[in-house]
């Protein structure tokens, strides 16, 4: 960057008119800077800046480590009705709310449970609509067309789900093998409740 | 030229130069990394929600700088070529507006990511009224409101550049986000901690130990990712301002172009801890790939 060169050499003069300006890819020229009697290495500053962004990123690292073991005793502590009543109500107002089927988001605040169900047997039906598309019931079927579009999204859901292995949240799959995906990056945490909520229906279901 | 009797030992710190076509090729993927990211994001309508517009604001900075890069590359190559002076008013006027480009794109990176871990904690903290806190317009005002601020940080910066004032407060600027951002994390992993234990609690769960390191992981990735790729180079900013003279900042110094090779590094792996991790943002690009097939 040259504006950093110009910097250096409105500090280092004092008389700079713009003729001392260059654009110039070498920093090099800052001025007479002699090397000579150096205590310690040239690159010292290098080395021990990076050594230093090492160890703290490593500080880091244990740090967020330990947290992950002993947890903090004061968040478990802390109102765990309340949480519990989050997680509840992220059960009742299930619907991957932040997906953009918000109009669709009012059905899914039904209960969750219905709607699997629901999800199931529509898709079904809307495969025979297909065939039948003059049917009588023609409200119900641009209901059907809805319907397997946010189904669709609730099987990505649940493949995703499926496939994923959600880190620090339960895993109740047997064999599941661990995911890339973290929750804390891909996807909001409504869809470990929606995880839940599909484990419960499923129970609910068999 | 207008150093003409300097006494240096040229042997000692020279520059470390990095191979042009490292730099075009860095570049270039960061670029074309990035614009996908957008154009993905501007395709599907599922995407547009505020989360992703956070994302797509990173990419933008994140091409912007890469750009910045390639262009100041191009224009050393026009220069060395002949076809532009070294001392004109337009040369000068052309480098102070990449200069101010580049920190915008160092700017609005910090403030993405600002906005990306806000967005995340309202999501974990307030998720029964997140629709209603963070709208559609609202994000659109934030960044809106964001991309100004950098915008105008960046031209008064690269035009008062010569001043000791600016550059003070763009190196405190970058570890106090630094700070705010693993604070947001720190608060949203113990949540996602205690939850776990809460899970683990239920009679039939099991739980994988292993599991637990993941977030460790992934919270160190992202901000040690970050402050790799940028703390260099603020380290080069405060000591040309302070002490470009000494030998042992002299000797930092020569390395510049791999603190430029390291931002243009971070344009290339941003996308994969933010946009990728995304299954939607992914399956849209398997459709862009295999509909043009």
């Amino acid at each position: 960057m040259s504006a950093l060169r110009l910097i250096s050499n409105r500090t280092s003069q004092q008389a700079l008119s713009n003729s001392d300006y260059t654009w110039d890819y070498e920093y090099y020229e800052y001025g007479p800077v002699s090397f000579e009697g150096l205590k310690a290495h040239k690159y010292s500053i290098v080395i021990g800046f990076w050594v230093g962004l090492a160890v703290f990123v490593i500080f880091m690292f244990f740090v967020l480590t330990l947290l992950t073991k002993t947890g903090a005793p004061h968040q478990d502590n802390a109102e765990p009705s309340e949480k519990r009543f989050r997680m509840n109500s992220f059960v009742a107002d299930f619907g991957r709310p932040l997906e953009s089927e918000r109009d669709f988001s009012h059905q899914m605040a039904e209960e969750s449970q219905s709607l699997f169900h629901f999800c199931i047997n529509e898709v079904d039906h809307m495969n025979k609509a297909k065939d039948s598309q003059k049917g009588p019931s023609l409200e119900s079927n641009t209901h059907f067309q809805e319907v397997p579009r946010s189904c669709g999204m609730f099987e990505e859901d649940l493949h995703c789900l499926t496939k994923f292995n959600i880190p620090n949240f339960v895993n109740t799959e047997q064999n599941a093998s661990l995911g890339e995906e973290d929750l804390l990056i891909s996807e909001p945490p409504i869809v470990l409740e929606s995880k839940l909520v599909m484990q419960s229906s499923h129970r609910l279901l068999d | 030229e207008n150093i003409s009797d300097f006494s240096l030992n040229i042997t000692d710190c020279t520059q470390v130069v990095v191979p042009e076509e490292v730099f075009f090729t860095v570049a270039a993927a960061g670029i074309l990394e990035n614009l996908l990211i957008l154009i993905a994001v501007v395709r599907n309508k599922n995407l547009h929600l505020p989360m992703y517009f956070f994302i797509c604001s990173l990419a933008i900075s994140d091409m912007l700088g890469s750009l910045y890069k390639t262009l100041e590359n191009i224009f050393i190559i026009l220069c060395k070529m002949g076809y532009l002076t070294r001392h004109g008013d337009f040369e000068k006027k052309l480098d102070d507006a990449m200069d101010s480009m580049f920190i915008l794109s160092l700017l609005g990176s910090i403030f993405s990511l600002l906005a990306i871990a806000a967005d995340r904690y309202i999501t974990i903290f307030y998720a029964l009224r997140y629709h209603n806190i963070m709208t559609l317009r609202r994000a659109l005002v934030i960044l809106a409101i964001i991309w100004t601020f950098c915008a105008g940080s960046s031209i008064a910066i690269a035009l008062f550049s010569y001043e000791a004032a600016t550059v003070i407060p763009f190196t405190i600027l970058f570890p106090l986000m630094m700070f705010f951002i693993l604070c947001l994390y720190v608060h949203m992993f113990l949540l996602a901690r205690s939850h776990a234990k809460k899970i683990a609690s239920l009679p039939t769960s099991t739980v994988h130990h292993r599991t637990n390191m993941k977030g460790a992981i992934t919270l160190t990735i992202f901000l040690g990712v970050f402050l790799c790729c940028w703390a260099p180079f603020v380290l080069h900013i405060l000591l040309a301002r302070f002490c470009p003279h000494n030998p042992y900042c002299a000797c930092y110094m020569s390395i510049f172009h791999v603190n430029g090779t390291l931002i243009m590094c971070n344009a290339i792996i941003n996308p994969m801890i933010f946009a990728f991790r995304s299954p939607e943002l992914r399956s849209t690009f398997k459709k862009m790939f295999y509909c043009s097939r």
